[in-house]
């Protein structure tokens, strides 16, 4: 349904504007990175997984996980890839083929790479969420962490517009951060208005992300356990 | 034999937020807060050694599930320290982790919306292990139990005391040397809390491996520990057998009769012994050193018949302690009895 507004609100904005350019890029660069978003936002939003380890957390039935040999991290991350990959292996034909119908920009042979930050954006995001998950050890309502970040990164993932249409210092700033990894890059190199070089920064900025949200979160999940109660048993 | 389970001091305070009413006083807690701490463990230290059946007892709060929680490695002391097999519980090392197994009665910890035979495949490949012999077990632990039937079904269509049988299989699949039971027969019928108590017995009898079970039934103490140790208000009060507390209490006796017709009068048989005045059938628990002088009374009386009198059992003497240390908790109750 987004996807179909953003469709719509694209080609109005066109009408209008009585320009075949915005930033660079034609209206079809346009129409093709939002079909592109709605499929993949949709592989590298993991809210669902993040309120499940929250739950977890506040609720005590994390109890039944931390008496087993096995990591809360990993349990769940596996979940959320073999979660995405099935979803995703089906929903894929959609874009695939409103795309062609449509004649729409779209370089399939840079679809691999594509989606290969996609997934590498998939495991820093879900290290991001269980950053949250862990606050849950002392704080309540923490879902509400959740909603601020999910609409924080409507905007700084490039899923409501392309990252690129905005003015400096905002453009720079934002694709200096990892979350320009999970749409605005991966579409963007996949439609054509991203070069290969930012992919590759793309996969440095994951990689520090991943490393600054992985040393914050150990010391939140070693924290929230000295601190654990153990309750709801 | 050797020793498997050794604390010292080991101690746990909960400190938590004491929140106040109202919007501004929520508001206001973000700068101002008061917390309460509570001692759920004293300073406890103990040994345990290899292939006993502990059995662990206490009231409502009295901090046998928090001193399960921190040697199975749930929770962090606040003093003191412990080990378990060797290992710090808390540091939750793998090697320590594959060979102990804690079974939370009030707690699902298979997974609610798999199969029990899809769980146990998922626990053979958590604990590393061969994935025919882990069938083969699950298969003989389940005809122990008789609960082959329902090991393709949802755990969430299963009865209680089905559920706890098969979270009993999980705890046991990778053949745990210590072994964690918090009420394993809670909420159960009498029929499912036999059958568990019977395969829990001869299960531990075969393979021998370190138990400590708390249970509100004291019949699951009386006939599975080697070794009781009693609790209250987070401090380890009674350690031996539980021949050894029996003896150690004042000896009661259990005195029931009935009367043809209802008594007419209150009748007072010692000075914490009255009948009361209307009713016809009665039941007291005496001191037997004062059993002699309350017969004579009894005996006494116009109609008596089907007079009994009985050893007063573990359970009921465990439940005169716990009543005495739930009214020491909680002062302000009124005293019925």
């Amino acid at each position: 349904m987004t996807g179909l507004i953003e469709l719509t609100l694209w080609t109005a904005i066109f009408a209008s504007a009585q320009t075949t350019l915005i930033a660079g890029f034609p209206k079809e660069s346009y129409l093709a990175y939002v079909l592109w978003t709605a499929f993949v936002t949709r592989i590298t939003t993991n809210w669902m997984y993040e309120s499940r380890m929250i739950e977890e957390i506040d609720k005590g039935s994390i109890n039944g996980l931390l008496v087993r040999p096995m990591s809360f991290f990993e349990y769940y991350l596996s979940q959320l890839l073999g979660y995405k990959f099935i979803t995703s292996s089906l929903s894929f034909l959609i874009p695939l083929v409103a795309v062609s119908y449509f004649g729409l920009p779209t370089v399939y042979s840079k679809l691999p790479l594509a989606l290969l930050l996609i997934a590498y954006y998939l495991v820093f995001v879900h290290t991001l969420s269980f950053f949250i998950a862990t606050l849950a050890f002392q704080l309540n309502r923490v879902y509400s962490l959740t909603i601020a970040k999910n609409l924080a990164l409507w905007i700084f993932t490039g899923e409501l517009f392309p990252l690129d249409i905005l003015p400096e210092p905002y453009r720079s700033i934002l694709i200096q951060l990892p979350f320009a990894n999970a749409v605005f890059i991966p579409v963007g190199y996949l439609t054509g208005r991203v070069p290969l070089e930012m992919v590759c920064h793309g996969f440095a900025t994951t990689t520090y992300g991943l490393i600054v949200m992985g040393a914050l979160s150990a010391l939140t999940w070693k924290w929230g356990l000295s601190k654990y109660s153990g309750h709801g048993a | 034999m050797a020793i498997v389970i050794e604390t010292q001091n080991l101690a746990r305070t909960f400190k938590s937020y004491e929140k106040p009413e109202g919007l501004w006083q929520s508001i206001r807690g973000f700068w101002d807060r008061k917390y309460t701490e509570k001692v759920a463990l004293a300073e406890t230290t103990l040994q345990i050694e290899s292939g006993q059946i502990i059995g662990l007892v206490g009231a409502n709060g009295a901090g046998k599930t928090t001193l399960l929680k921190l040697l199975s490695g749930l929770i962090h002391p606040t003093g003191g320290t412990a080990s378990v097999l060797g290992h710090k519980p808390w540091e939750r090392n793998p090697a320590f982790l594959k060979r102990m197994s804690i079974l939370l009665g009030q707690k699902n910890q298979l997974w609610w919306d798999l199969s029990p035979a899809d769980s146990f495949a998922l626990l053979a490949e958590i604990y590393d292990l061969d994935r025919e012999s882990a069938k083969k077990r699950v298969t003989e632990l389940a005809e122990v139990l008789d609960c082959q039937h329902v090991l393709q079904t949802q755990l969430r269509r299963l009865s209680l005391g089905e559920r706890m049988k098969m979270e009993i299989i999980g705890a046991l699949l990778h053949r745990p040397d210590v072994l964690f039971l918090d009420e394993p027969t809670i909420g159960l019928d009498i029929v499912a809390q036999t059958s568990i108590r019977k395969f829990l017995s001869e299960y531990v009898r075969e393979q021998g491996p370190t138990v400590i079970l708390t249970s509100h039934y004291m019949d699951d103490i009386a006939k599975l520990a080697d070794r009781l140790l009693l609790i209250s208000k987070g401090s380890i009060v009674y350690d031996g057998t539980v021949q050894g507390f029996v003896n150690k209490t004042e000896s009661m006796q259990k005195v029931s009769f009935s009367l043809s017709e209802p008594l007419a009068s209150e009748v007072v048989l010692s000075p914490e012994v009255k009948l009361a005045v209307s009713t016809q059938q009665f039941e007291f628990e005496i001191a037997s050193k004062n059993l002699p002088s309350v017969l004579s009374r009894v005996t006494a009386l116009a109609g008596i018949h089907d007079l009994k009198i009985d050893e007063a059992h573990f359970e009921d003497i465990i439940h005169r302690f716990l009543e005495k240390e739930s009214r020491v908790l909680s002062p302000g109750r009124s005293d019925k009895s």
